[in-house]
């Protein structure tokens, strides 16, 4: 690549204007091979991290292995339809894990916008201490992963300091002997917790730049006309949030939809299947099967979850452009 | 006034909110066994070093540290050189099919890592480096494609182009303009990047967790799950051993905080 360059002629104000024609062509047909060559690395890279996985996952969700035997089953599209509703073993499992998914598209973007602007309007309010508490509140996001979700777990065992905090505080009729995650009933919702948990420092961060953009005298006139904060709050400023809003709500649902390693490492889809997503179903299906033939079901089950994210941009990307 | 005080209760709340698991974790990394769940007090009565000392030494976390170490800095050097590469390509320079190969790229935002994870696996098998470093490095790099790219060709178009045309008028050549030029100017951009790949790569668990299956090429998190993994888990040696995976990090992002706060504004709204 330096070589193809480097030797190239030097093709400034002194070049000769009769030779102009000539070499701007040959120039281009350079910088054109030069173009290629930056993005060499990454296109090679891509094609065969990205393409060509891409396609082997595609083609297997369309077979049935074990991964260990020399040859795939050809079946059409029997994992999908298995996976989605045919299948009486499987169908269950998957509408079960669907309907927990479900619940975290909704619980973790309400949780992020309900949390994350209340906090981000009160700390464009302040300025002592605002950098510090900025600060706090972002750590959640950066340490995200599994050792955190493991203090997480320690925290909400039986024995752990949640309990031991609620009893303190007198308020031992919301203890849970069993643990957060131990109860069937307390499981899902704590995950939810959790996860919001680690979205909501993102959420913090976008509404309070884009509060920070705002127009003060927009503000200033709806306070002359007489307006409360409350009414400026709601009236004001929370319609001209509405594309931060979108994008807060957007990242939610791509984490929900996506994210699985909070209930791997903290409940492993249990008690009982009350925690099972679908993220964590195709995880088991391709790693913890040992020879049942699942490789072929979890491809299937990545690609329903590859057009859900792609839907989703693209209702996204619709609301964006139908309010700016 | 009255407004500002209730701003500061909910930021107080938040506050506590945000780090009750790290100091839960710091307490519980300095109680022994036996205190772990019986003294329920943030400050131990009788804290103690030995957990973290023997989590140190006694268990293999020096060469997971190592490991990790390794992982993440390749991977770093690996994002940074293929994709500033890249990102000059489609910034600055011009070809034919330009735009589509760079909408190729972004659009593998939208492919979910479960999608891919699998086919990823059974390729480091095929390609011979399964259970390795390199055959978690490789994905890795590739998994951050769409968000380094799309944030590097916004910094390097955002340099003013008689920058580079002085530089191409005193005779450097299209490397030596990128080097000399491009990436002093964009040092900021690249941090940004270096930052919102480390962070992951250290944490990251699921793609190694069934990839590495050799204890010596253990990294912290897998460390940490095989902890767990034993027949009766200690929870102030995991909650030692989540300090040490987590201590980094922080210490990471106290000092170069602005690097992730633009960098994560500017993926946004790219």
């Amino acid at each position: 690549m330096a070589g193809l360059t480097v030797a190239e002629p030097v093709t400034g104000r002194d070049a000769p204007r009769a030779s102009r024609p000539v070499r701007r062509r040959r120039h281009s047909l350079r910088a054109s091979l030069t173009g290629y060559a930056f993005i060499l690395p990454a296109a090679v890279l891509f094609a065969v991290m990205g393409v060509y996985t891409v396609g082997y996952g595609l083609l297997l969700s369309f077979a049935r292995w074990n991964g260990f035997t020399k040859n795939w089953l050809w079946v059409g599209f029997d994992n999908y339809l298995d996976i989605l509703y045919r299948d009486d073993a499987l169908a269950p499992l998957v509408q079960d894990a669907a309907v927990n998914t479900a619940l975290v598209m909704v619980g973790v973007p309400v949780l992020s916008v309900l949390v994350g602007l209340p906090v981000a309007l009160a700390l464009n309010r302040i300025r002592f201490l605002r950098a510090t508490m900025r600060t706090v509140f972002f750590l959640p996001f950066v340490t995200t992963g599994i050792a955190v979700f493991y203090a997480w777990t320690y925290v909400l065992a039986p024995g752990g300091s949640l309990n031991a905090v609620l009893g303190a505080f007198g308020l031992g009729s919301l203890q849970q002997p069993q643990g957060f995650l131990g109860n069937p009933a307390t499981a899902l919702p704590t995950l939810i917790a959790v996860t919001a948990w680690s979205a909501i420092p993102v959420a913090i961060l976008l509404y309070l730049a884009a509060l920070q953009s705002l127009d003060p005298a927009i503000l200033d006139a709806a306070r002359v006309d007489g307006a409360s904060n409350w009414r400026v709050t709601t009236s004001v400023v929370w319609p001209l949030l509405r594309p931060t809003t979108a994008a807060v709500v957007l990242l939610g649902l791509r984490d929900a939809l996506q994210g699985f390693q909070a209930f791997l490492i903290m409940t492993g889809g249990g008690p009982g299947g009350t925690t099972n997503v679908l993220g964590l179903q195709a995880y088991k299906w391709a790693f913890f099967s040992d020879l049942r033939p699942t490789l072929g079901l979890a491809s299937a089950l990545g690609w329903v979850l590859f057009v859900a994210a792609v839907l989703l941009a693209a209702v996204n990307l619709r609301m964006l452009r139908s309010r700016t | 006034m009255k407004a500002r005080a209730g701003a500061y209760v909910l930021l107080g709340i938040y506050a506590v909110v945000s780090l009750y698991p790290f100091v839960w974790m710091v307490s519980g990394a300095f109680k022994s066994k036996e205190d772990v769940f019986a003294d329920t007090s943030l400050v131990p009565d009788s804290p103690t070093l030995d957990t973290f000392t023997k989590t140190w030494t006694e268990l293999d976390f020096p060469l997971y540290f190592l490991n990790s170490v390794v992982v993440t800095g390749a991977t770093v050097l690996g994002v940074l050189v293929v994709y500033s590469l890249a990102a000059y390509g489609f910034g600055v320079l011009d070809f034919p099919g330009r735009k589509a190969i760079y909408g190729m790229f972004i659009s593998l935002l939208f492919v979910p890592g479960i999608t891919v994870l699998l086919p990823v696996v059974l390729l480091q098998q095929e390609l011979g480096i399964l259970g390795t470093h390199l055959g978690i490095v490789l994905p890795f790099v590739n998994g951050t494609a769409p968000l380094s790219i799309l944030l590097l060709t916004n910094a390097f178009r955002a340099v003013p182009a008689s920058l580079r045309e002085s530089a191409r008028c005193d005779g450097a050549s299209e490397p030596r303009t990128f080097f000399s030029v491009y990436l002093p100017v964009c040092k900021p951009a690249l941090i940004t990047i270096a930052l919102l790949t480390a962070v992951p790569t250290w944490n990251e668990y699921v793609l190694s967790r069934v990839s590495l299956n050799d204890e010596s090429t253990y990294t912290l998190p897998l460390g940490l799950q095989s902890l767990t993994a034993m027949t009766s888990p200690e929870y102030n040696v995991i909650m030692a051993a989540s300090l040490i995976i987590v201590l980094p990090v922080v210490v990471l992002f106290l000092l170069l905080q602005r690097y992730f706060v633009n960098g994560l504004a500017g993926a946004v709204k790219g």
